[in-house]
């Protein structure tokens, strides 16, 4: 009986011993992020990515783990500079749907490229997850994930009342409104917000309206993310913040139109419970 | 035989340009060794026929018949080098000298991306030379005179190596002096290097003195052939042209007489 | 004769040298030597040899039938319309090929390797109605005609194109780099479809220097030589809107190669003989283009600007001091 057991041991050893090592190989060492989320994900899951994408004159903030991994600047259209990429050898590169071009670029080459693009909070969890899985982290993503729900959860806790939110994306001049399908109206939505849209649809998240829109919605909060070169940013968030076509709303002559300068509402991030509480306490004030 | 048949023969040739009827009825003939000078009225269409022989200038009616042989049954790079047509005045382009102008007179002999030839190079060089233009061979096309220019046309034609060169009006925009040298050439061609030439004229003395025949066209019609004495009569004049004028020959010059001022006979209409 | 020896030799090392410049120089520095090694099939794998021959060679190929194309698309052109300012962007394919790689950017980036198809079925498209409206009614197939139908074709079209960036800012800055005119490392693919239409092009327009030259002398010689002026001028529109867009398909819009190299190599060699201007403004345009190309990736590597401008830099200087010494 004895030695029956032992064999069995021995045998679920040897076998565990051989799945070891293919676990192991299947998962990525070389990881290129080309997102902040990706990147920071990652850095959460205790995994180093080789290089991280930083958009020209970006602000994006990156977790301290990542200070002194190779930083890739990327432009349109392919994203990162295809041979830097190349010569950092990588078995993975987690990218986004703007790089579209780069990404068949390297698949060409024979890189691995999954494309990611977190609208929602819901798809951040997702999204989280499936980093996990990719870089054979499961148990320690399962673990993040639900540190992240739990404080998801705290954050939203006690919203004392819903004001009527309109949150726009300001390209140059031109309004588009967010919509609940985008990351930053799903962000305001969980925050308490009652997020308008002006009865307009979209596909993608946000869609382009006209200042008068926004006057007949007459929302009680007006949140404008400026999305412009890096050095225009501060006249444009000038512009905005006293945009004459809407000094007739509520927002305007309760002065309740704020400016979010950074990309917390723009893309995803890995600290959503601080993103949430920021929008709590800076803008909706509930 | 072929050389039964004349070097062209066109016949009932009818032209429609513009929604107008240019040519109603025409008639050519062409035998070798021999200039003959096309003349008549502005607007008569006398370039309309011979671009039409030439088969530059698609025709609505008639028959075009080159040593026999129908115009229509002819391929452009044959066609080549049985006429030369040269045009009264080309565009001048920049960058191209004569000697390279002469040169593409001669590409209609050359294959598609074929080389040019011992041969091809020794025609330029006898084209260049018969039109007397081997003094200013080098320079730009740019660079010439009216009378220069027409005569680098004429090397052009030449280079073709056809039997036949239709001339249409070489002479009309050039000075006394230009325009003897051109008559002078176009005659040598013909008397020293047995051409046939089928030349447009305006000026009627030189006409008279230069061709062998004379085709008058009027109103769309060819309306007398033959020697020139026997056709420029003073009855013609007056008919075709409207002019009380006369032609005479004497020590070796010609001359047209016109009464200038003189209304008596009517005016034709147009 | 000498003169234009002496250019087309200049000509050729121009292109030798940037060749291999387009081809040594990146944001990842290689040895030459290693360069050589692996273009002689000596190499020694790695990322090195991947960047070389997956990135670096498709790229230096593209720009040399690029700047050939767009060289000699301009010289036809020039000669068939008889027009110095010729350029393929008179028959409208720029504008065409702008417009339709800008509706694949904007409406269906998620589609993006249909943008070459775009750029191409549009670029033909706008020279294709150019030429209809120009043979239809009187005077067909007139010089005047055909320039008037590309302007209006050219203006159609760039209308629709700002119109289609103006209702999406958003997706503008994907177009933008299309629009300055730029090469990107994409591998031989986009090359593997689209090189019939460079081949039937090229062709085409190697058949049509002779008739060209002959064309140049008036319809009338032209016609005496056997030649059909109209036909002619057909086979150069089409050969340079082939060339045009399968250039816009792969480069964006890089007008300016096409109007400016045939005028330079014309005044450096004296001469406007389609025999010695088209092969040379082959030359001289791919040349142009990989050296633009080169400077344009490595100035501020790893960002790679657009080579529009940079060809711009590199050609007008020397285009202006021909032109004071010429005229």
């Amino acid at each position: 009986m004895r030695e029956k057991l032992a064999t069995l041991l021995l045998v679920v050893a040897a076998l565990t011993a051989l799945c070891l090592p293919s676990a192991a190989q299947a998962a990525p060492k070389r990881i290129v992020a080309l997102t902040p989320f990706a990147a920071n994900t990652l850095a959460r899951l205790g995994v180093t990515p080789i290089g991280i994408g930083q958009t020209l004159g970006g602000n994006e903030r990156f977790s301290p783990k990542l200070k002194g991994v190779e930083v890739l600047p990327l432009s349109h259209p392919n994203g990162p500079n295809l041979e830097q990429l190349a010569s950092l050898d990588p078995d993975l590169v987690l990218s986004t749907r703007t790089w579209a071009k780069g990404n068949q670029a390297m698949r060409s080459l024979g890189i691995r490229v999954v494309v990611q693009e977190p609208v929602s909070i819901a798809g951040a969890y997702a999204d989280t997850y499936k980093i996990g899985m990719l870089v054979g982290r499961k148990t320690k993503a399962r673990a993040l994930l639900k540190s992240m729900r739990a404080r998801v959860d705290a954050a939203e806790q006690g919203i004392t009342k819903h004001p009527k939110v309109m949150l726009i994306l300001g390209v140059g001049r031109t309004p588009f409104v967010m919509l609940p399908s985008s990351w930053g109206g799903d962000v305001v939505e969980h925050a308490g917000g009652e997020l308008l849209t002006g009865g307009v649809r979209s596909g993608s998240g946000f869609e382009r309206i006209s200042d008068e829109v926004v006057v007949a919605e007459d929302p009680d909060i007006i949140i404008a993310v400026p999305h412009a070169e890096a050095d225009d940013i501060p006249s444009l968030a000038e512009y905005l913040r006293s945009n004459p076509a809407w000094s007739s709303t509520t927002a305007a002559r309760t002065g309740q139109v704020y400016i979010s300068v950074d990309n917390s509402l723009l893309q995803a991030g890995t600290d959503i419970a601080r993103t949430i509480r920021k929008v709590r306490s800076r803008y909706l004030k509930n | 035989m072929a050389t039964d048949h004349k070097l062209l023969s066109a016949e009932g040739i009818e032209v429609e340009l513009g929604g107008k009827q240019i040519l109603r009825g025409a008639a050519l003939e062409l035998e070798r060794g021999e200039l003959v000078a096309i003349v008549g009225p502005n607007g008569a269409g006398k370039s309309t026929l011979v671009r039409a022989v030439a088969g530059i200038q698609a025709l609505s009616a008639g028959r075009v018949c080159w040593s026999g042989r129908s115009l229509s049954g002819i391929r452009g790079r044959e066609l080549s080098r049985l006429r030369a047509f040269v045009p009264q005045r080309m565009p001048v382009p920049a960058g191209i000298d004569v000697r390279e102008a002469v040169t593409i007179g001669r590409s209609s002999h050359l294959r598609m991306l074929g080389r040019l030839t011992g041969a091809d190079r020794e025609a330029v060089d006898d084209s260049i030379a018969r039109a007397g233009v081997g003094r200013f061979a080098e320079r730009e096309l740019t660079t010439l005179s009216g009378g220069e220019l027409q005569r680098v046309q004429i090397a052009i034609g030449l280079a073709q190596e056809a039997p036949v060169l239709i001339a249409d009006e070489p002479t009309s925009q050039l000075d006394l002096g230009a325009t003897i040298g051109v008559a002078g050439l176009l005659r040598k061609l013909v008397t020293e290097h047995g051409l046939a030439v089928l030349l447009v004229v305006h000026d009627l003395a030189l006409a008279m003195a230069i061709a062998d025949r004379v085709v008058v066209v009027a109103d769309g019609q060819t309306v007398a052939s033959g020697e020139p004495e026997a056709v420029l009569t003073p009855e013609r004049l007056a008919a075709v042209w409207g002019a009380d004028a006369r032609l005479t020959e004497h020590d070796g010059r010609t001359a047209l007489h016109v009464a200038w001022l003189d209304t008596a006979i009517a005016v034709r209409a147009p | 004769m000498t003169r234009r020896t002496l250019v087309l030799a200049g000509l050729i090392t121009a292109l030798v040298l940037a060749t291999l410049a387009s081809l040594a120089l990146g944001a990842v520095k290689v040895p030459v030597s290693e360069v050589i090694d692996i273009l002689l099939g000596k190499g020694h794998g790695g990322p090195n040899q991947q960047i070389i021959e997956s990135l670096r060679l498709p790229r230096t190929v593209e720009a040399l039938i690029v700047g050939a194309a767009l060289g000699i698309a301009g010289a036809i052109l020039q000669g068939a319309l008889a027009n110095p300012l010729a350029s393929p962007d008179v028959i409208g394919v720029t504008a065409g090929s702008g417009f339709g790689a800008i509706l694949i950017i904007i409406l269906f980036p998620g589609s993006i390797a249909l943008l070459p198809v775009g750029a191409l079925s549009f670029g033909l498209l706008a020279a294709t109605l150019v030429f209809v409206f120009a043979w239809s009614g009187r005077n067909k197939g007139s010089v005047g005609k055909v320039v008037l139908a590309g302007i209006g074709m050219l203006s159609l079209f760039t209308a629709a194109t700002t119109g289609l960036l103006a209702a999406y800012p958003d997706r503008a800055p994907s177009a933008i780099f299309f629009i300055a005119g730029g090469l990107t490392s994409s591998g031989w693919e986009e090359m593997q479809t689209i090189w019939p239409y460079f081949a039937v092009g090229f062709i085409v327009a190697l058949a049509l220097i002779r008739p060209l030259d002959r064309l140049a002398l008036g319809d009338d010689v032209a016609a005496s030589l056997g030649s059909r002026p109209q036909l002619i001028r057909l086979g150069a529109g089409i050969a340079a809107a082939l060339l045009a867009a399968a250039s816009a398909a792969i480069a964006g819009l890089l007008g300016f190669l096409g109007l400016v190299v045939p005028h330079v190599v014309r005044m450096a060699g004296g001469s406007s003989s389609h025999t010695y201007v088209v092969p040379a403004s082959a030359i001289g345009g791919a040349a142009l283009l990989a050296a633009g190309d080169t400077l344009a990736r490595t100035l501020r590597a790893p960002i790679e600007m657009p080579v529009g401008p940079f060809m711009v830099v590199l050609g007008v200087p020397l285009f202006l001091w021909l032109l004071r010494k010429a005229v």
